[in-house]
């Protein structure tokens, strides 16, 4: 902020101690996190005599164990989440490029009648919503977990997607509607590569939802074939508890880290989108 | 769809030149239906979403309106019961102890939901240097790479009376006497599950908060520095009063999920011991999936639906977010 007065008192202990807070507070935030790693390199008998420090030898072998209980669950989830947001992305690009581009009546009616389903709690549509799949023949199969994602995604992300839709100059689409330019085109050549940053956002948004999202499943999948990952960790860590040993521990805390793997390897490629969308998200709304 | 004569789709989506000209053509057309007409290709690309959400978007939750009143179990036929659902959920018995949760929770949740993330990004907000800023903005959001379900049980584990880190703690500081079975006793369990998380850094809501706060004009920093007003007083009277919009959108989230969350509860201790964390949300859930009452299921579900709501309209309407003159 002050520039000025900074450069010309370099040491502020006001300063020092602002950072310090931050990492302290940062540092508490991340024990459950360390002890994840932790345990997760431990045999039985480290995990019971030594189970808040470092002990050799490290137990890497923990991870390939639990990968083989896990990996099912892993790819399950992926593939559920990929095609999921796959959909979501392309119908919140076409209803955002329809509702920030196109004029036809009940328009804004239309768009309303959507954004109005962000009021609704999850908690109205949860017991109904399972009876709905129960009737449809749909609970235990994949699409239990796919098509709430391709019905829900897009109420934000068509909100999203309009704003930043609206904001690409008319001219754009203007100049290409001259040479002859179809909506499909319109859309892929001008919407799509000047909407990316929306996208990468909802991508992000999205995915972690999809990753994180435990009830449901939880309710809709009973075969542990096609469970996802929470639910798959919770249902292992509820047979540690009871005594039958998946290792005494260290491998369901090497699954904990596997499984936070993928949000990691997001947060690295697309972290910038998501810093920026949610410091945007309370501008707009 | 590629096939589609060109003038058509210029009919069906004019540009800015095109807008001024609208109302000229739709008044010598004379109709709507002609402007329908027109439009179908507007409709059609609209068609998969809506079809997706009126089968699994509005359906299930006016379902469960209806179904609310009706005495509802999979495999037999739904019969209307009136009010009994609900009659019945307020005279069990530990209803009384559900509400009195559930109101801990619920302030408890906008402590953590709106306050502390005020403080979070107020103390990165007042870093100098623009570089380190940048940096915390990204470490926040570190706790949020762990999957949440996977943070819940590490927090169990903390808890463990035996091989816990909490009491291994306690014990190593000579606090023997301290040491309990945090999530196993009655008096405790509910202070165990808000304690989850400690200390409660939220990115999403210190991030939400940083940018309002990145939102406010230089100017209005330099005359207020110019008045003597720095440091908390600044934080009382300029930050809070422009970050009103985000403290609204963020006292929305804290109530809608501390009303309806019950994912924790249901991991750490299922309601129990006894009925001692017991929630209105878990209750929903129990007489669902073990007790088979849909009927009776979805009528906690509308309950809870109507508090959020009512809590929502009442934040929006006592938070009032100062006009954008202030604002860049």
């Amino acid at each position: 902020m002050n520039q000025t007065i900074t450069r010309r008192r370099p040491w502020q202990p006001a300063q020092v101690g602002l950072h310090l807070t931050i990492l302290i507070l940062l540092l508490l935030s991340l024990i459950p996190t360390y002890l994840m790693l932790l345990l997760s390199f431990k045999n039985g008998l480290q995990y019971r005599w030594e189970r808040w420090s470092i002990s050799l030898p490290l137990r890497g072998s923990n991870y390939g164990a639990s990968w083989q209980v896990i990996d099912a669950f892993m790819w399950n989830t992926l593939l559920v989440a990929v095609v999921g947001l796959a959909g979501v992305l392309l119908l919140s690009l076409i209803g955002g490029y329809v509702f920030a581009r196109m004029r036809f009546p009940l328009r804004e009616p239309l768009y309303y009648a959507i954004i109005s389903l962000l009021m609704v709690p999850w908690v109205l549509s949860f017991i109904p919503a399972y009876m709905l799949y129960n009737n449809l023949g749909l609970l235990n199969t994949r699409w239990a977990l796919i098509i709430p994602n391709l019905a829900g995604g897009p109420i934000f992300g068509i909100f999203l997607m309009r704003t930043f839709i609206t904001g690409i100059p008319e001219e754009l689409f203007e100049s290409a509607r001259c040479d002859g330019a179809g909506v499909w085109s319109l859309i892929r050549h001008i919407a799509l590569p000047l909407s990316l940053p929306g996208l990468a956002t909802l991508a992000v948004l999205n995915f972690i939802e999809s990753w994180n999202s435990f009830l449901w499943p939880l309710v809709t999948i009973s075969d542990a074939s096609l469970q996802v990952i929470s639910v798959g960790l919770f249902k292992l860590s509820r047979i540690t508890n009871d005594g039958v040993d998946f290792g005494a521990g260290g491998p369901l805390y090497a699954g904990y880290v596997l499984a936070s793997i993928p949000l990691v390897i997001l947060f690295f490629a697309l972290g910038k989108f998501y810093v920026e969308g949610l410091m945007e998200s309370g501008i707009k709304m | 769809m590629a096939t589609v004569p060109k003038t058509e789709q210029d009919a069906a989506q004019p540009g800015a030149r095109a807008k001024v000209l609208r109302p000229a053509l739709g008044k010598a057309r004379g109709s709507t239906w002609g402007a329908v007409r027109k439009s179908w290709q507007a409709y059609a690309l609209l068609s998969p979403i809506f079809i997706l959400l009126i089968v699994f978007g509005y359906y299930p939750p006016i379902l469960g309106l209806v179904r609310a009143f009706y005495r509802w179990r999979p495999g037999l036929p739904a019969t209307f019961v009136g009010l009994e659902n609900f009659t019945s959920y307020f005279s069990y018995a530990v209803t009384p102890q559900e509400l009195l949760n559930i109101t801990k929770l619920l302030f408890f949740g906008l402590f953590v939901g709106v306050f502390v993330p005020f403080v979070m990004a107020e103390l990165i907000f007042f870093v100098r240097s623009q570089a380190i800023k940048e940096f915390y903005r990204l470490l926040v959001i570190i706790p949020m790479l762990v999957p949440g379900i996977v943070t819940i049980l590490l927090w169990q584990k903390m808890y463990d009376p035996q091989l816990g880190p909490i009491n291994d703690l306690l014990r190593a500081l000579g606090l023997d006497g301290l040491a309990r079975n945090w999530l196993g006793e009655p008096a405790t369990a509910l202070y165990a599950i808000m304690f989850v998380g400690f200390p409660w850094v939220w990115g999403v809501g210190t991030l939400i908060y940083l940018g309002g706060l990145g939102q406010i004009s230089k100017s209005v920093y330099e005359a207020a520095a110019l008045d003597g007003c720095t440091g908390i007083g600044r934080v009382y009277r300029i930050d809070l009063p422009l970050v009103l919009g985000q403290v609204r959108l963020l006292a929305i989230l804290a109530v809608i999920g501390a009303i309806t969350s019950f994912q924790n509860v249901l991991v750490l201790t299922d309601g129990g011991p006894g009925f001692a964390t017991m929630v209105p949300g878990l209750s929903m859930y129990h007489s669902a999936f073990r007790g088979q009452q849909f009927g009776y299921s979805s009528a906690i579900g509308l309950m809870l639906f109507i508090v959020a709501m009512s809590g929502t309209i009442l934040i929006n309407r006592s938070i009032r977010p100062t006009n954008e003159e202030v604002t860049r």
